[in-house]
């Protein structure tokens, strides 16, 4: 055995059994004194010399004891519980402090550990499958300005073939499903996986067997259409029936075999996503008809391709074998030449990049905030231990005499030094406790506000659960934060001299030049890092309201889309339309329903469709296109500036219709009137007849300003089946028209999903869901900084206070005024806060162009912002100040000379 | 305090290794290490008490002694100390260090 092992082993022994030895020690010596006793007796030795012999030889007794227990002694331990206790002592005698201090740091802490659970669970956590360090995401470089990621299904099927570059590639989708239970068709989240999706990721289903490229055929296998279904999904719909495998579930009105169960832990390589359904890839025809994304061709960018390396080949290696099979599968698969010439100016190839963390398009949507929101909190917990080390300061500064005393009484400054960083400690440790069991809930309502409602990343979850990483991250910031809060408080409380402070003690009348500074200066750093972040807050709040504020071009308040999946009922053509029109007229007779019109496209829901259309003889533009039903524009509250709306009897039959929004108008025919003109389709050759003009609104996104649009009637859509929104204005809350909807839908459509109803206000939240979350979560997090910034100019300069009531008591007794001594108390930290502001504010004006990319139609030095945040800090510290300065001119001047 | 015995003062190192001498006989007690290094030594070698116990505590701290509790000849519980292997390794070292040692300082001596 290891010597010093073995020894340690022993000392812990010790601990355990320390009554026990301490016993054994004084019989061993006891039976030595008998013995020697008995010799000397033996020798003729009188009893009287005898006894004193054995003394003599022995000494005292207890130093005996003292001298071997020692040698025994888990040294560094035994202190170290004792700190523990001597601290605990400590923290419990000053209630107000420690529930401060551990209230500080589990704001710090607990803010940190949920930002990062969050960003471990998007950006650093690898899949949950063997060796998922071998995977690689694929992407096209096209020289273009943003790599592209989602790949078409002739370049996935070309790379597939290719059996030489990867040990398996695959290609995945997330679609919703309409399955039909019980009850109707139901949507599902599922995903299209390729035939070596299961086999790369390598684990083994929990029942049956998984997808196989057998399975990947346009028709599925010889046996028939399968399906993989998760354990979730078997415990819900099948209620864990063993004989799942074999059974057969309508998928799209279709029949499809469940071949397979996948455990719990199998999420597929979208880390976002929880499908419940895997079908082939070769099923999209029937699981999204009428849509098909496989005809499509390369005109269908739908996507995602992972691969498996082979094992012992690098990343480099399958990247330059890439390079060479890139235009062979240009050539080969794509049919169109000019679109092969273009691809090749732009040196298209495919690229394989680290996978282990799967391929998330959320990924690229949040990193951003998600790193701004780090920073922030980063910036709250540094925060909460400047707070705490100048407060420890403060109180260190108040225990002068005592841990000179003790220095004096033989205490090594190592030993001092323990005791105050123990202290330490067992804040840090109960706020970090604190901290993570808050963060644990807080991470999990902080996914649920990021991913809310947004209708682009439906039935996304993110696993936000404390692994191994977010745990190791805790302590990691601990430790710091001990650091941080208990060395510098306790490198200067066990500095200096020793008979200086012994003599003076409280009053320590000529403190060093340096450590007079240090308060002040951790004070300041943290008035302005406060300021820094109220602004920041300011700006992303002040430019959150200003682009909901910007207007829509339309009116959102009250106003509700239902969306109804028609593409896989029987009706089509002119009799869906009177279908639409028919759920249209009953809508309008629920109580509080204003007026009713049909949608193909929400508006601000991130879709879009997009058609190019020209004046006759001129040079054609791209418009925002729609389609839309009668009564749209009143609906929707968009001006209606010439002609009319369309009417039920604009079909097919009657010349196709279009109606145009002013910047349309204006830019297909500048400076003359569109209404009545023609408007052409530059590729298909139709001409449309415009209607009517109505005004700008915004289409796809917030943040840019309208584009011009233009609507067709929904009669006279290309489409077969579409699946339109209806989009209702109504009057009071929208609980009762939910439950009318889904008895209509149930009545008129039975054979559709439960139709979805979301507000278009959720939309617009949705559509800034991030700028939205990042404004709501820095404005908590300055309200927060700012109450740490207030409780520690308070708790600092109430302690400074309490430690001059004496000076304070003679001053008074000489005659100040207790406006003086307030004014006095006051000037203290009327200047820290000045100063830190001062800094705060011009670091924040330096800092905020990091924000610019954030703010909409707000300028990173709004003045406006900057005062008011200036103006809030100021309150704040007045605050804190004024009632230590109250205090301090309430002291009875009697009583403070006496106090002592 | 303990007054610096007059003779036979032991240094630490040489103290070790002669209660480990005094244990490769067999198992002992703490007084029977002292009375045997006081004998052999022709009363020569006076093994103080307070010097003696830590070092066989210190000894069995390291694992080089293992301590036992067992009668005594007499008939009373005793604490015996026994030499481990590692104890035996030790002496064996010690032993050929403080002969050459000795006589290296024998040979200074005998120098004219």
């Amino acid at each position: 055995m290891i010597p010093g092992l073995h020894e340690w082993m022993k000392r812990l022994r010790a601990l355990f059994y320390k009554q026990r030895m301490d016993r054994e020690m004084a019989e061993e010596l006891e039976f030595h004194q008998a013995l020697l006793r008995e010799k000397l007796l033996r020798q003729g030795v009188p009893q009287l010399e005898v006894d004193l012999a054995t003394r003599r030889a022995f000494g005292n007794a207890s130093r005996w004891q003292e001298r071997l227990r020692e040698l025994w002694q888990f040294k560094t331990l035994e202190n170290f519980c004792r700190d523990l206790g001597f601290s605990a002592r400590l923290l419990s005698k000053s209630p107000g402090f420690t529930a401060v201090a551990i209230l500080t740091l589990a704001i710090g802490v607990g803010a940190n550990t949920a930002v990062f659970s969050l960003v471990n669970a998007l950006l650093l956590r690898p899949l949950p499958v063997p060796h998922a360090e071998q995977l690689v995401v694929l992407r096209m470089d096209e020289n273009g300005p943003q790599p592209n990621y989602a790949f078409c299904t002739p370049f996935f099927r070309g790379l597939e073939q290719r059996r030489d570059i990867f040990e398996d590639v695959f290609a995945f989708n997330g679609d919703t499903f309409q399955v039909q239970g019980r009850s109707g068709n139901e949507n599902i989240p599922a995903m299209l996986v390729s035939g070596q999706f299961f086999q790369a990721l390598e684990t083994p289903p929990l029942l049956g067997r998984y997808l196989t490229p057998q399975d990947d055929q346009p028709g599925g296998s010889p046996a028939g259409l399968a399906i993989v279904i998760s354990e979730d999904f078997w415990n819900n719909w099948f209620n864990r029936a063993p004989d799942v495998v074999g059974r057969k579930m309508v998928i799209a009105n279709t029949p499809f075999t469940v071949v397979g169960v996948m455990p719990k832990r199998f999420i597929g390589a979208d880390p976002t996503q929880r499908p419940m359904i895997f079908a082939p890839l070769s099923a999209d025809p029937i699981t999204d008809a009428p849509r098909d994304h496989i005809s499509a061709g390369i005109h269908a960018w739908w996507i995602t391709v992972v691969a498996r390396l082979q094992p012992g080949v690098t990343l480099d290696q399958t990247n330059a074998r890439l390079l060479t099979i890139s235009r062979p599968i240009l050539h080969q698969t794509a049919s169109d030449a000019s679109y092969i010439a273009d691809e090749e100016k732009a040196h298209f190839h495919f690229v394989a990049e680290p996978g282990s963390r799967g391929y998330t398009y959320v990924r690229s949507l949040f990193r951003k905030p998600l790193v701004a929101m780090f920073a922030m909190c980063g910036g709250i917990l540094l925060l909460g231990c400047l707070n705490l080390a100048s407060l420890l300061t403060a109180r260190g500064a108040a225990r002068e005499r005592e841990l000179a005393t003790r220095l004096a009484m033989g205490a090594t400054r190592r030993r001092l030094m323990q005791q105050l960083l123990t202290e330490s400690l067992l804040i840090v440790f109960l706020g970090t406790v604190c901290g993570v069991v808050a963060a644990s809930m807080v991470s999990h309502s902080l996914a649920a506000l990021l991913l809310r409602g947004n209708s682009f990343i439906q039935n996304n979850q993110v696993d936000t659960s404390v692994d191994l990483r977010v745990f190791s991250f805790a302590a990691i910031i601990a430790i710091v934060s001990t650091m941080l809060i208990g060395l510098v408080p306790a490198l200067q409380a066990t500095s200096g001299n020793l008979s200086d402070h012994i003599k003076h003690g409280q009053h320590a009348s000529q403190p060093h030049e340096l450590r007079k500074l240090l308060a002040p200066v951790l004070l300041a750093s943290e008035v302005a890092l406060t300021m820094m972040l109220v602004v920041g807050a300011g700006l992303l709040a002040t430019s959150v309201v200003r682009l909901f504020k910007s207007g829509v071009g339309f009116d959102p308040k009250g106003l509700i889309n239902i969306a109804f999946s028609m593409d896989k009922q029987q009706l089509e053509g002119d009799a869906l339309m009177r279908r639409y029109q028919q759920l249209g007229e009953e809508l309008s007779h629920q109580p509080g329903v204003r007026s009713v019109s049909f949608q193909f496209i929400v508006p601000l829901s991130h879709r879009h469709w997009t058609g190019l259309y020209s004046a006759p003889g001129e040079s054609p533009h791209t418009l925002n296109m729609n389609s839309v039903a009668p009564n749209y524009f009143e609906t929707m509250r968009v001006p209606l500036y010439l002609g009319r709306e369309f009417g039920w009897n604009d079909t097919r039959a009657s010349g196709l219709k279009m109606i145009l929004n002013q910047s349309a108008a204006k830019l297909l025919f500048p400076g003359r009137d569109a209404l009545g003109q023609l408007v052409m389709n530059a590729r298909e050759k139709t001409s449309y007849q415009v209607v009517a003009v109505v005004g700008d609104t915004k289409y796809q996104d917030l943040r840019e300003p309208a584009t011009p649009g233009a609507y067709v009637p929904i009669m006279q859509d290309p489409q077969e089946k579409p699946s339109l929104s209806a989009v209702v204005r109504i009057d009071g809350p929208q609980a009762p028209l939910a439950g009318a909807v889904h008895e209509l839908s149930s009545r008129m459509a039975p054979a559709i999903p439960a139709p979805v109803l979301t507000t278009m206000d959720d939309v617009l939240d949705a559509s800034v869901s991030a700028e939205r979350m990042m404004a709501l979560l820095s404005v908590f997090f300055a309200g927060c900084s700012l109450l740490v910034t207030g409780i520690g100019l308070y708790g600092t300069l109430a302690y400074a206070t309490a430690r001059r009531t004496n000076e304070i008591g003679i001053r008074m007794a000489l005659g100040a005024r207790r406006a003086a001594v307030m004014a006095m108390v006051f000037r203290e930290n009327a200047a820290i806060a000045a100063v830190g502001s001062l800094a705060g504010l011009i670091a924040a004006i330096l800092a905020s162009r990091t924000l610019a990319s954030f703010l909409y139609d707000t300028s990173p030095r709004d003045p406006w912002v900057l005062v008011t945040s200036l103006a809030a800090l100021a309150a704040i510290a007045v605050t804190a100040t004024l009632l230590p300065a109250l205090r301090a001119a309430r002291i009875e001047p009697m009583a403070a000379i006496r106090y002592e | 305090m303990e007054d610096k015995s007059e003779t036979g003062e032991l240094i630490q190192g040489t103290l070790e290794m002669l209660i480990l001498k005094a244990l490769i006989r067999g198992p002992m007690h703490g007084y029977g290490v002292a009375e045997w290094i006081q004998q052999t030594s022709q009363q020569v070698l006076k093994v103080e008490e307070g010097a003696l116990y830590p070092a066989l505590h210190r000894l069995e701290l390291r694992g080089v002694l293992k301590a036992e509790w067992g009668t005594s000849e007499n008939n009373r519980r005793a604490k015996f100390y026994r030499l481990t292997a590692e104890g035996k390794k030790r002496l064996n070292a010690e032993s050929q260090r403080w002969m050459r040692l000795s006589a290296a300082v024998a040979f200074v001596m005998q120098a004219s």
